[in-house]
């Protein structure tokens, strides 16, 4: 099942005239404005260095705007203070193509830490990881370590960590850069399926098989600039044809 | 409870990096050592040294006033009056001529002179014990003047020494506290870069953990309370150190050095536990705090 975003309700993600200029001089995003709804699907495509992390540190407030207005479940990232950010990033799932994992733990480990790190209790946290675990796929395997299982599978458990606190905006930075093909598809259709249940899913990738079959919105960015923005786009149209050449 | 969890996952995880980063735990936890060593060395010298200035300033706190040959009893006695009336002046006894003698002769040393002399050539005191050294110059100042004092000898006491005592004391007091500022600034630093390096090492984790929405102090709070660990153990094993050698320094002073009034004292062994203990605490706490700062800001 899909659900269609709602363009019209208070969008999730309002990027307002947003720069982002690092204090080397390097000019990262300039004058970003983006909107995206509750629901949405975002792919966010662009060479290298085109922006799409700076784009991604700025959601989850790594970094602030250096002008312009960024605002995330109705909150001003801007303004925000340090000792509210823990509980802003709660609201975030977050998944990256290292996966992130903690090689000492336990796939159930890895999961029940995000929940320990709010203080839950170790019976509730291991309720809940195990349900996380179960949806990705990785029932049975709980007591394994990071390194024992595959790259598809340690992506799993890094989207069951994210998915553990229930977040309403997944993003993920690259999650199928480090898999095959087959991989990558399977990973896709977890995301699918968490979009399906209504969370806003933005992703950030260079798999433009994916971006081409899935049809779904995609924000093209090239040297910090937002140059396309199509509801059902493809990997390819997004980019002008000089900047296809650097793929 | 959440509260508990919190501290229980601090500790546990403390406990658990203090023993994988066992190398560089175990040298800072012999280098503080080595520093509250220093620490409560200074600590114990000024304690002994205050004991011995404490005797010394019992001591002189009297002040011996010789009274001349031949000086009316009523000139004493005024003289007794108006030593009295003062209120820096806690006490004031009169010893006549021939109590002099026998104290004199009392003592065994003397017993060949006094067989030697002939009639009394001891003179008569007056002696006044004072609220404070401070005030015994004045004390002697107004003695010298009274007529009925002996003008060979008029007062006895050892104000100078005292007084050059007192200064030594202050200097050794402020060398102290200088030493003991530098020993505090070289304790935090190592307590820095172990937990820095500590950090490094978790920097994966401390990672995840800020992703994962934990607050500051729950990333911080492992790393200060594995700084409080290092401080408390290198405290601990100093206290250890000090204790051991403590008793018989002292006994081997009393024996070697007869004329200085030092002596062990059990109270101050509390003291210097509690200090030593609180101190390595204190800076585990500091060191690791300002060292871990970076690395967990959000």
């Amino acid at each position: 099942m899909v659900i269609t975003p709602d363009f019209d309700s208070r969008p999730v993600i309002s990027f307002q005239h947003v720069w982002k200029t690092y204090s080397n001089g390097t000019d990262a995003l300039n004058d970003i404005c983006l909107t995206v709804p509750e629901g949405d699907f975002v792919f966010l495509v662009g060479p290298s260095g085109a922006g799409k992390s700076s784009l991604v540190r700025l959601l989850i407030r790594e970094e602030k705007p250096t002008r312009g207005r960024l605002f995330v479940h109705g909150r001003e990232l801007t303004h925000l203070r340090r000792r509210h950010l823990p509980r802003f990033r709660r609201t975030i799932g977050l998944v990256f193509q290292d996966f992130k994992l903690l090689p000492r733990m336990t796939v159930h480990e890895n999961v029940a830490f995000a929940l320990r790190t709010l203080g839950e209790s170790r019976r509730s946290t291991g309720r809940q990881a195990s349900a996380a675990l179960n949806t990705v796929g990785l029932a049975g395997m709980e007591r394994q370590y990071p390194d024992e299982l595959s790259g598809g599978e340690q992506q799993r458990v890094a989207i069951a960590r994210a998915l553990v606190h229930r977040p309403r905006l997944f993003i993920a930075d690259e999650p199928t850069g480090n898999l095959d093909p087959a991989t990558a598809w399977e990973i896709m259709e977890i995301f699918l399926r968490i979009n399906a249940a209504g969370v806003t899913v933005v992703m950030a990738t260079h798999n433009r098989e994916i971006v081409d079959l899935m049809r779904r919105r995609v924000v093209a960015i090239e040297r910090g600039q937002i140059i396309r923005d199509d509801r059902s786009g493809k990997y390819h149209e997004a980019l002008p044809a000089p900047a296809l050449r650097a793929y | 409870m959440k509260l508990c969890r919190h501290l229980l996952f601090a500790l546990i995880s403390a406990w658990q990096n203090f023993w994988r980063n066992l190398g560089v735990s175990v040298g800072a936890v012999v280098s503080i050592a080595l520093i509250l060593v220093l620490a409560g060395t200074s600590l114990l010298l000024g304690h002994a040294l205050g004991q011995v200035l404490d005797t010394y300033r019992q001591r002189v706190s009297v002040l011996t006033i010789s009274v001349a040959d031949g000086t009316p009893l009523s000139s004493v006695y005024d003289f007794q009056g108006q030593l009295e009336a003062r209120p820096d002046v806690v006490e004031v006894h009169f010893l006549t001529k021939e109590e002099e003698l026998s104290r004199f002769a009392a003592d065994p040393r003397n017993r060949q002179l006094i067989e030697q002399v002939e009639g009394n050539p001891i003179p008569a005191k007056i002696e006044v014990s004072v609220g404070h050294l401070d005030d015994v110059r004045q004390i002697d100042a107004l003695a010298r003047q009274w007529r009925g004092a002996d003008r060979t000898d008029p007062t006895d006491y050892q104000g100078d020494f005292i007084a050059n005592m007192l200064r030594l004391s202050t200097w050794i007091t402020i060398g102290g506290l200088g030493m003991l500022a530098i020993l505090t600034v070289a304790s935090i630093v190592i307590v820095m870069n172990t937990i820095r390096t500590a950090a490094y090492h978790r920097r994966r984790e401390i990672e995840v953990m800020k992703l994962v929405g934990a607050s500051e102090w729950f990333v911080r709070g492992p790393f200060v309370v594995e700084g409080v660990m290092t401080g408390v153990i290198a405290a601990s094993l100093a206290l250890g150190l000090l204790l051991a050698a403590y008793r018989p320094l002292v006994d081997r002073l009393q024996t070697e050095l007869f004329f200085l009034p030092l002596s062990y004292d059990p109270r101050f062994v509390d003291v210097l536990a509690k200090d030593l203990l609180i101190g390595g605490a204190a800076l585990g706490a500091l060191g690791s705090y300002v060292g871990v700062r970076r690395f967990v800001r959000l």
